[in-house]
C-alpha cells in the first residue's frame, strides 16, 4: 500500500464518513457559544449527537411512504456533495449535488400534505434561489482567479485565495447564514418561530426521518466551512482557522439581528453578495491579475 | 412508416462522411415554383383574415424574391445539399424524437376529438402537417443553398401556422396568426440576408458565405440570418407565439419544442458561429440569449398553466444555447450541443405527459395536478424522471449546463461577467420552478382514496417509455454521445474541448464523474427505500394546530366548530413577478438589444 | 446506562400546550428557559411541533372546548413519550374547578406522568418536574428493551 493511495482513495472516505461527527460538534459549538452570548450556560458540547440518536430511536412516524426515502437522500446526496469535495473534484458538480440534495428535501416536505410543512418547503426554495447564484458566482470567481474549477488545483495554487478574494468571502459568509438557518435569514425553518411556522421545513418529520434531517444539515454546513477553508489553500490549518471565523461572525450575527422576511433576504444576498463578488473581479481585472 | 425509414437513414448517414448532392436544375425551379405558391398562400391567409402585419410582410418578401429571381442571382448555388455532422446530429434529434411525437398523437388525437366530440375526424390533416414539418426539418438542416433553407424555412412556418389553427377556435386562430407573421419577420430578414450575400460574398451558398472575408456587410448578413433565429427560437423581443402555441393539441407542442420548429433558429445560429468568432456580433448573439434564459427562468415561476411552465422553460434553455453559440468558443459550441440534445429528448417526455395528464384530468393548472402521482402513477413518474433530468445531475441537461458554465467562465473576463450574472440568476430560479412543481405532484393522500387504475393506450406507454429509455441511457453513456455527436462536429471548426477520461467528461477546467454520479443516483435512493422498509412507521395526520378532523387529514375545525377544509396552494410569486409587465420588459430590452446586435455588427 | 436511554434522558423536547391557563403558569415555564434559570443546559428544547417533541407540558384546566386538541396533540407525539402537567389548574382544575365548561384536570383526558402543583408554580419547581419526568422516561426507555 503507497502513500498516494492513502492520500487519494483512504483519506477523502474516511473524511467524508467523518463529516456528519465534525458537522455535529460544531453544531455543539454553535449552541454552547450562543449560550454563552446569552450569558447561559448551555447544553453540552455533544448535545447534538443526543438529540440525533433519541430521534432515531423514537417510534418510527412518517407522513407518506415517500418521505423516508426522500430524507435518506438527501442526507446521501450531501454526503456525496461532501465526498466531491473531499476527492478533490469539480466545485461546479459540488453545488449541483447540493441542488439535489435540496430538491430531496424540498420535495419530503411538499409531499406530506401538510401546511405548515408546505409553508416551509416553499420557503426552503426561496432559500435555494438566495443563495445559490451566489455560491456559483464565487465559485466563478475561484476560477477566474486559478483557471480551474478542480479542487485538487485551487489546492495548488500559489497564494492563498483570500488576498485575492477578499469580498468573496464575505459573499460566502452571507450564503453560510442561509444555509445554516441561522438568523436573519432563517425564514424557512427557525429554532424560534414556532408560533407562525411550527418547524416549517421539518414539521412533518419526526423519529428517524428527522435524525437523517439533522445529519444531512450537519454534512452541508460543513461543506460550506470546508469551502471557506479552500481560502487559505497552501495551508490548511490557517484555512480552518479562517472558516471557524466565518462560523463564529455567522453566530454573532446570528444573535444580533431579528428575522428578515423572505423578500429582504433574497434583496440582501443578491445585492451585498453580487456586488461584492462583482467589485472583487472587476477589481482585479483593472489591477492586471486577470 | 415513413418516420422509421427517415430515422434509419439518417443513422445512416452518421458513419458516412461529409455528403454533397446537387439535384438537377428541375428541383430547384420545382423549389421556386413552390416558393411564390406558399407566399402567394400568405398573401391569401392575410387578406382573408385582414391581417394587415401578414400581407405586408409576405409582400415585403415576395417582391425582392422575384427581383433576386428575375436577376437569376440564385442560380449559381452549388452545392445544394451539404451533410455534415451537424446536420446529422440535427436529423437524428428531429427522426428519433420527430416519429416518437407522431406514435404519441395517434393515441392523443383520438382521445382529443372524443373530447371536442367531433363527427367528422380531421386527423388527416393534422397528420399530414405534423409529417410535412418532419420533412421540412429534414430538408432544412442539410440545405447548403441559403435558397433552399429560405424555402423550407417557411414551409416550417406554415406547418406551424396550420398546427396551431387546428382546432379552428377563435384563440387558436389568433394565436396562429401571431405565431404566421413573427415567422414572416424571419422569412423578411431571410431574403435581406439572401442580398446581402449576393453583394457581399457573390454567392449564397452557405459554405461560401461561412468562409468569406467578413466584412462589415456580411456581418449584417448574418445579423440577420440571427434575428431570423431569434424568431424560430422565440428569442425576446419575438417569445409570445411559442406561448400562444400552447392552444394547439399537445404533440404539436410536443413537436414544436421538442425537436423541430424552434431547433431550427439554434441550428441556423451554430451554423453561422464559425464564421463570426470573436465578432462583437457574437458577443450581442450571446447576450440576448442570456438575458431570454433569465428572464424566462423568472416568468416560469408566475405561471399556474403546465404549458405554460414547458414553454417558458423551453424559451429559456434555447435562451442558454444560443448564449453558449454566441460566446463562440469550442467549449461553448460543445455545450450549445450537448444542450441540443438533450433538451429535446427532455422536452418531448414533460409534453407528451402533460398531454395526457390534461386530457385525464380537464385541467392545465398544476394547482389541480396535486398528489398525481397517486391517481397516474406510470405518467407521473415519467414526468418527474423527465423533470429531474431538466435541471439535476446527473442527466445530459446539467451536463450541458455546466460544461455550458464552464464556458461563461472561461470567456475574456469583462465580457462574460454579464453573461455570467444573467446565467446565474436563470440557473437558480430554473431550480425553483422545476421544484416547487415537482414537489406539487409527489404530494400523496395519507389514506388511498379508491381511484380508477391508470390505464394508458400502447401507443402512449410505447412513446414515452422509448423516450424516456433513450434519455437516460445518452446521460448515462454521455461520453459515448459526446464522442461519436459532438466532438466530431467540433473537430471540423473548432478544435475537440472535451475530452472523456474514463466515462466522466473533462472540459479542461473540470470534471464530471458521469458513472460515480449515476452510481450515488440510483444507490442513494435504493438504500433510502430499503431503509424505510426497515424502519417502517405507521402513517401519521399532518399537524394541523391538532384540529384535525377525521384520519385522513384533510380537514380542520374552525371558527364555531366549523368544519374547513385546507389546501395547499401552488408558490407562483405572481404578485413580484407580474407576466404582463416583465413580458413587456423584455420584449422592450429584446427590441433594443437587437438593435445594438446590428450596430455591433457594422462597427 | 445504554447509550439509547442516556440520549433520551439528555434531549427531552418540549411541546407546551396551553389548555386555557391564566396565563401566569405560562409565564414561569417562559422563565425557566431564561438565561437565569437555563433550562437548555439540560438538552431542553421548547420544539413546537408534537412530531418530534417528547415531554408535553401542558398548563391550565381541559375544558369542553380543548379537550379534543389536548387529544391529539397527545396522540400525534411519537412514544416513547411524557406528560407534565405545570400548576393546580392542569392538575386538578384549580380554581376553574366546577366551572360548567371546565372538565378538571388534564388527567381527564390523557394520562398524566408528573404534577407540578402551584399557583403558579415555580421555575424550580417545573425544571424538578423535568428531572421526575425524565426519571419516568428511563424507566419507560428500560422496560422497552426488555
Ligand atoms: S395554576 Fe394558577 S397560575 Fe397556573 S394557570 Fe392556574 S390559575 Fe394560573
Amino acid at each position: 500500500m503507497n502513500e498516494n493511495y492513502i492520500v487519494n482513495i483512504v483519506l477523502p472516505v474516511l473524511l467524508t464518513l467523518g463529516a456528519p461527527v465534525v458537522g455535529g460538534l460544531l453544531m455543539g459549538v454553535d449552541r454552547k457559544i450562543t449560550a454563552r452570548m446569552q450569558s447561559r450556560v448551555g447544553p453540552p458540547l455533544i448535545q447534538p449527537f443526543y438529540d440525533a440518536i433519541k430521534l432515531w430511536n423514537k417510534r418510527p412516524v412518517i407522513a407518506s411512504r415517500l418521505q423516508p426515502v426522500l430524507a435518506f437522500s438527501y442526507l446521501g446526496f450531501s454526503l456525496l456533495a461532501f465526498g466531491l469535495l473531499m476527492f478533490r473534484q469539480d466545485l461546479l458538480v459540488i453545488v449541483f449535488t447540493t441542488a439535489l440534495a435540496d430538491t430531496c428535501l424540498i420535495t419530503a416536505s411538499l409531499n406530506s400534505k401538510s401546511p405548515y410543512s408546505y409553508l416551509g418547503g416553499r420557503r426552503e426554495l426561496l432559500s435555494v434561489l438566495a443563495y445559490e447564484p451566489v455560491l456559483i458566482m464565487a465559485f466563478l470567481s475561484i476560477y477566474m482567479v486559478t483557471g480551474s474549477f478542480l479542487v485538487d488545483e485551487v489546492l495548488a495554487y500559489r497564494m492563498p485565495l483570500l488576498i485575492q478574494l477578499p469580498a468573496v468571502l464575505i459573499a460566502l459568509v452571507l450564503v453560510l447564514i442561509v444555509e445554516m438557518k441561522k438568523s436573519p435569514f432563517d425564514v424557512s425553518a427557525s429554532g424560534h418561530a414556532h408560533q407562525e411556522l411550527v418547524r416549517g421545513v421539518y414539521t412533518e418529520f419526526s423519529g428517524y426521518t428527522m435524525a437523517m434531517l439533522e445529519l444531512g444539515h450537519w454534512v452541508k454546513v460543513t461543506l460550506v466551512l470546508s469551502i471557506v477553508t479552500l481560502f487559505w489553500a497552501p495551508n490548511l490549518l490557517i484555512g480552518a482557522a479562517l472558516s471557524l471565523a466565518a462560523f463564529f461572525i455567522v453566530l454573532v450575527v446570528d444573535n444580533s439581528y431579528p428575522r428578515l422576511t423572505w423578500r429582504s433576504m433574497i434583496k440582501t444576498t443578491w445585492g451585498v453578495g453580487f456586488i461584492l463578488i462583482l467589485a472583487n473581479i472587476v477589481g482585479l481585472n483593472l489591477m492586471g491579475v486577470i | 412508416m415513413t418516420a422509421i425509414v427517415l430515422g434509419a437513414s439518417s443513422l445512416g448517414l452518421l458513419y458516412g462522411e461529409r455528403f454533397i448532392m446537387t439535384p438537377p436544375p428541375l428541383c430547384q425551379t420545382a423549389v421556386l415554383l413552390m416558393d411564390f405558391l406558399l407566399l402567394g398562400y400568405f398573401l391569401y391567409v392575410g387578406i382573408k383574415k385582414r391581417n394587415p402585419l401578414v400581407m405586408g410582410l409576405t409582400v415585403l418578401q415576395a417582391l425582392p424574391m422575384a427581383y433576386f429571381e428575375l436577376m437569376g442571382w440564385g442560380h449559381h448555388t452549388e452545392p445544394v445539399i451539404v451533410v455534415d455532422r451537424l446536420s446529422v446530429l440535427l436529423g437524428i434529434i428531429i427522426n428519433i424524437v420527430g416519429p416518437l411525437v407522431c406514435i404519441y398523437a395517434i393515441s392523443y388525437m383520438g382521445e382529443h376529438e372524443d373530447h371536442l366530440g367531433l363527427s367528422k375526424s380531421r386527423q388527416g390533416r393534422f397528420f399530414l402537417f405534423m409529417l410535412l414539418l418532419l420533412g421540412a426539418m429534414n430538408g432544412l438542416v442539410v440545405s447548403n443553398s441559403v435558397y433552399w433553407l429560405y424555402f423550407f424555412w417557411e414551409v416550417t412556418t406554415l406547418c406551424c401556422y396550420e398546427l396551431i389553427r387546428h382546432d379552428a377556435t377563435e384563440q387558436a386562430e389568433g394565436n396562429a396568426q401571431k405565431a404566421l407573421w413573427m415567422s414572416l419577420v424571419g422569412g423578411v430578414a431571410f431574403v435581406a440576408a439572401m442580398y446581402v450575400g449576393h453583394y457581399a460574398a457573390d454567392s449564397i451558398a452557405m459554405d461560401r458565405l461561412l468562409v468569406a472575408q467578413p466584412t462589415s456587410l456580411l456581418l449584417i448578413g448574418f445579423g440577420l440570418m440571427a434575428l431570423a433565429a431569434f424568431t424560430k427560437s422565440a428569442q425576446f423581443p419575438f417569445h409570445s407565439w411559442l406561448l400562444g402555441a400552447m392552444v394547439a393539441p399537445t404533440p404539436v407542442s410536443a413537436l414544436l419544442h421538442s425537436s423541430t420548429m424552434v431547433n431550427a433558429g439554434v441550428y441556423l445560429i451554430l451554423r453561422i458561429a464559425p464564421a463570426i468568432r470573436g465578432t462583437s456580433l457574437s458577443w450581442a448573439i450571446a447576450l440576448i440569449g442570456a438575458f431570454t434564459f433569465m428572464l424566462t427562468a423568472l416568468l416560469a415561476i408566475s405561471q399556474r398553466v403546465s404549458k405554460g411552465i414547458l414553454a417558458y422553460s423551453t424559451i429559456g434553455n434555447l435562451g442558454l444555447m444560443i448564449l453558449c453559440a454566441g460566446i463562440n468558443t469550442p467549449l461553448s459550441y460543445a455545450a450549445a450541443l450537448t444542450l441540443l440534445l438533450f433538451h429535446s429528448l427532455s422536452k418531448g417526455i414533460l409534453f407528451m405527459g402533460a398531454g395526457i395528464v390534461e386530457n385525464r384530468l380537464n385541467s392545465r393548472l398544476i394547482d389541480d395536478w396535486e398528489g398525481l402521482l397517486g391517481k397516474l402513477p406510470f405518467t407521473t413518474m415519467t414526468m418527474l424522471v423527465g423533470m429531474v433530468g431538466m435541471f439535476l445531475p446527473p442527466f445530459g441537461m446539467l451536463l450541458g449546463k455546466w460544461v455550458a458554465m464552464d464556458a461563461v467562465a472561461s470567456s475574456p473576463t469583462l465580457e462574460g461577467v454579464p453573461l455570467i450574472l444573467l446565467m446565474v440568476i436563470g440557473s437558480a430560479a430554473t431550480t425553483l420552478f422545476w421544484a416547487k412543481w415537482l414537489g406539487h405532484l409527489t404530494i400523496l393522500p395519507i389514506r388511498e382514496r379508491h381511484s380508477d387504475p391508470e390505464v394508458l393506450l400502447a401507443p402512449y406507454k410505447l412513446s414515452l417509455m422509448t423516450l424516456l429509455g433513450i434519455n437516460v441511457l445518452m446521460s448515462v453513456g454521455v461520453a459515448f454521445a459526446i464522442n461519436n455527436l459532438v466532438v466530431p462536429i467540433l473537430v471540423g471548426s473548432y478544435g475537440a474541448a472535451l475530452t472523456t477520461p474514463g466515462l466522466g467528461v473533462n472540459t479542461g477546467v473540470g470534471t464530471f464523474l458521469v458513472i460515480p454520479l449515476w452510481a450515488a443516483f440510483i444507490i442513494v435512493p435504493l438504500i433510502g427505500i430499503y431503509l424505510a422498509r426497515w424502519k417502517g412507521g405507521s402513517i401519521e395526520t399532518p399537524y394541523l394546530a391538532g384540529e384535525n378532523i377525521g384520519e385522513d387529514g384533510l380537514s380542520f375545525r374552525t371558527i364555531a366548530d366549523s368544519e374547513s377544509e385546507f389546501k395547499v396552494a401552488g408558490m407562483f410569486l405572481d404578485d413580484v413577478i407580474v407576466e404582463d409587465k416583465v413580458a413587456r420588459f423584455g420584449v422592450a430590452v429584446g427590441a433594443l438589444l437587437v438593435l445594438l446586435m446590428f450596430v455591433l455588427a457594422v462597427i | 446506562m445504554k447509550t439509547k436511554t442516556k440520549a433520551r434522558l439528555k434531549s427531552p423536547w418540549v411541546l407546551h400546550y396551553d389548555c386555557g391557563s391564566c396565563n401566569g403558569c405560562d409565564i414561569e415555564i417562559l422563565a425557566a428557559l431564561t438565561p437565569k434559570f437555563d433550562a437548555e443546559r439540560f438538552g431542553i428544547v421548547n420544539i413546537g411541533d408534537p412530531k418530534q417533541a417528547d415531554l408535553l407540558v401542558v398548563t391550565g384546566p381541559a375544558n369542553r372546548r380543548n379537550h379534543r386538541v389536548l387529544k391529539r396533540l397527545y396522540d400525534q407525539m411519537p412514544d416513547p413519550k411524557v406528560v407534565m402537567a405545570v400548576g393546580t389548574c392542569a392538575s386538578t382544575g384549580g380554581i376553574f374547578h366546577n366551572c360548567p365548561n371546565t372538565l378538571g384536570g388534564i388527567d381527564k383526558v390523557i394520562p398524566v406522568d408528573v404534577y407540578v402543583p402551584g399557583c403558579a408554580a415555580r421555575p424550580e419547581q417545573i425544571i424538578d418536574g423535568v428531572v421526575l419526568a425524565l426519571q419516568k422516561l428511563s424507566e419507560m426507555s428500560e422496560k422497552e428493551d426488555d
